[in-house]
């Protein structure tokens, strides 16, 4: 602290301080001495709580007096005392809570002491029907209950902040592993309250969803952002635009092809399907339901090129949708495949359809020839799903495949139920499915250095999360089914499965092992299907069908 | 060094005696070649620094079919050639994808005890054709980026110009570096 006679020397031309803090005031705040060392440790408690990044997101406090350092910095901290729910007084330990999924309901196992409780203030997080965060009371004495496991503080991963002991005022704490589990289930809560049409209060807990998910770090922190941004599409009734969307979800989808290995996956299971149902064959055609960059075919026409008894003719259909710029991206890609064919020496003939949705196309415009001359394959990955936004579309389309007399047709498709008729339970199932998901790209990440095909592949799934959650009627195309819903839908269409053989498992381990970061990544045969996933979850199934004998 | 003498008769004697047990191995590349086909990739990478010479000898690009078939039982089907040299050459084959793929397998090879020579053999042919397909992809993704055809070699020819970067959809095959040491 300067001397007075300093600070008068310093201060000449300034009005008289009348008490306050001479070195501040050059900086235009207006601090009491007095009161310098209770506003430094206000400063340090908002400090720890503005997290990582230092953002901050009150968007509700209001500032009068923005040279009155005390003031605003303590109305800051009530204000994010008011919001967030834990509050722990100095002295005692803080506890976290593990939360049981099944059971859904979260008991807040600290001493509450002067807990306040808003009649309508929306956010009162306790007034949630369900007690989908609280418990029925809490004002209880932290027992524990059935189901609830507790644990004291201390434990590695938490970073919980004691205040320091003299200090009278509340203290908020963020402990990450207990922000982890509030914000799933605040973003649970707010799914809820969308479900009840609440929407103020589904307001509030998106905004408190944006603050949480801002200070956890890492997969979670990421999908909850997006999930937090499609509520609060919902909520807005903001609708994501089309038209655009084409040929940027290609290159995004080129990008989640390098990345991570669920699409080159799909490719080799599909193709060594059909590989299989064209031995044999002196001309082959396959008709590939979304052909984007054709980075399927390559493998497929190598291992032709290489059969025993030579290639077959090869002829590729590729259906696409139209692109907004209106160039001819189909047949861009049928020229370089033609190259590809011609280096290798297989003959190939490429026909492009663009279509705005499959059911527009019929077996006849295909130019299928009779199963003596040609042995025809459909292959559809990640495509069919689209036909369910329009009733009566997926059958259309599934009867003109069996028009198309295949000898076998491989479909790939996300393994998730994200087309149930209940808001809320889409929902939880794709924010498991994505959570899955993004984790599994945190882990390749972590073997690689970040690039740009793993932030490009986070867009291409947070675009599908947007489209599950925000959207609804013929804009939600993004409508996963599980394997066993498509299983009864083939069978009532008039397929019978062909078993995957074991050379496509052998092929889809081999695929995996070659991922550096990959130990996560798991095979599973499934009936004759082959599904990958991630640990214990699996995120993607590959099929395959002929046409019941008649 | 040349020791300068009177030349005489036997001092011609003496050379031609020299010369009967001196042997240069860059006089017979037959024997030369048999050698290289012994050795691993990082050895024959090695032996290319040696001289000019044998760099051209180990450009050739049948010792790198030689390097990457040669466990493989049965060996491949006649028409891999062709598909090999027209999509950049076995050199360009081994270091893109055999070389990273058997080197990424073998930490992670699925130990069934004592593995038998014919295991040994199955497994490496589902190795090479793995690579193959790899190969394929990404000679396709060459030609998607850069529009007319990268590389294609012709027979036994020197292959691409060294310092190319991998193409995108190869990356998962390379082990991340680790430069924070």
């Amino acid at each position: 602290m300067a001397s007075s006679g300093k600070g008068k020397d310093l201060h000449q031309t300034l009005p008289d301080s009348g008490g306050m803090d001479e070195l501040l005031e050059v900086l235009g705040y207006k601090v009491r001495s007095t009161d310098m060392a209770d506003v430094a440790q206000k400063l340090e408690q908002l400090e720890m709580v503005m997290g990582e990044d230092g953002i901050l997101q009150l968007s509700d406090t209001v500032h009068y007096n923005p040279s009155d350092l005390s003031g605003w910095v303590q109305s800051m901290l009530s204000e994010l005392n008011s919001n967030a729910s834990d509050i722990v007084l100095p002295g005692e330990s803080s506890s976290t809570t593990m939360i049981d999924f099944s059971n859904n309901k979260e008991i807040d196992g600290q001493q509450q002491q002067g807990t306040k409780l808003y009649d309508d203030d929306p956010y009162d997080l306790r007034a949630i029907a369900g007690g989908a965060i609280y418990g029925t009371t809490a004002e209880e004495s932290p027992v524990s209950r059935n189901g609830i496991k507790r644990m004291k503080s201390g434990v590695a991963g938490s970073e919980a902040v004691v205040a320091p002991p003299e200090s009278p005022k509340p203290v908020v704490l963020v402990d990450s592993q207990e922000a982890g589990i509030r914000l799933v289930h605040t973003l649970m809560a707010c799914a809820e309250a969308v479900q009840q049409d609440n929407m103020k209060l589904a307001d509030a807990l998106v905004k408190h969803v944006g603050l949480l998910a801002a200070s956890q770090a890492g997969a979670m922190g990421k999908v909850a952002t997006y999930f937090a941004g499609a509520l609060a599409q919902r909520i807005y009734k903001i609708y994501p635009q089309d038209g655009l969307e084409t040929s940027c979800w290609e290159i995004l989808q080129m990008h989640f092809y390098e990345s991570c290995p669920y699409l080159k996956f799909a490719h080799f299971t599909a193709n060594q399907a059909i590989l299989e149902a064209f031995a044999g064959a002196s001309r082959v055609h396959v008709v590939d339901f979304s052909l984007n960059q054709g980075m399927q075919w390559p493998a497929l026409m190598q291992a032709l090129a290489l059969r025993a008894d030579g290639p077959p003719a090869f002829r590729l259909t590729g259906i696409g949708p139209p692109q907004p710029d209106n160039t001819d991206a189909l047949q861009q890609v049928g020229w370089k495949l033609a190259q590809l064919a011609d280096t290798i020496g297989v003959e190939f003939e490429f026909r492009g359809f663009v279509a705005n949705s499959l059911a527009d196309i019929d077996a006849g415009m295909l130019d299928i020839r009779s199963s003596e001359v040609e042995v025809v394959a459909v292959n559809s990955v990640f495509e069919l799903h689209r036909l369910l936004a329009r009733p009566g579309a997926v059958e259309k389309v599934l009867d003109s495949i069996n028009a198309m007399k295949p000898k076998i047709v491989t479909l790939v498709e996300q393994e998730s139920n994200h087309n149930g008729a209940v808001f809320l339970d889409r929902f939880n199932e794709a924010l498991h499915y994505y959570s899955t998901m993004f984790d599994s790209l945190e882990s390749s990440a972590l073997s690689q250095p970040i690039s740009q095909d793993l932030v490009m592949s986070e867009v291409y799934l947070g675009r599908q999360i947007c489209n599950v959650v925000a959207c609804e009627g013929t804009d939600r195309v993004e409508r996963h089914e599980t394997l066993s819903q498509w299983r009864t839908r083939m069978n009532s269409a008039g397929f019978d499965p062909v078993h995957l053989g074991s050379n496509a498992f052998k092929q889809a381990s081999m695929l995996l092992a070659l991922f550096a970061g990959g130990d996560g990544y798991r095979v599973e045969e499934n009936d004759g299907c082959l599904m990958l996933g991630w640990h214990t979850r699996p995120l993607i199934a590959t099929s395959a069908w002929k046409p019941m004998e008649t | 060094m040349l020791q300068i003498d009177n030349i005489n008769g036997d001092d011609v004697e003496r050379k031609i005696k020299k010369s009967k047990h001196n042997f240069c191995i860059n006089d017979h590349l037959d024997l030369l070649i048999e050698v290289l086909q012994r050795l691993d990739g990082r050895s024959l990478a090695a032996a290319a620094c040696v001289c000019r010479q044998w760099c051209s000898v180990v450009r050739n690009d049948s010792l790198w079919e030689h390097l990457c078939f040669r466990h493989v039982s049965p060996p491949p089907s006649v028409g891999t050639r062709s598909v090999v040299l027209a999509l950049g050459g076995y050199r360009r084959l081994y270091m893109v994808c055999v070389r990273p793929v058997a080197s990424q397998l073998k930490g992670r090879r699925i130990t069934d005890g004592g593995q038998s020579e014919v295991v040994r053999r199955v497994w490496k042919r589902h190795e090479v054709e793995m690579s193959l397909s790899l190969f394929c992809v990404e000679y396709y993704e060459r030609l998607l980026g850069g529009g007319g055809g990268g590389g294609g070699g012709g027979g036994g020819g020197s292959g691409v110009v060294g310092g190319e970067s991998p193409a995108t959809s190869l990356k998962f095959l390379c082990k991340a570096v680790n430069v924070s040491i």
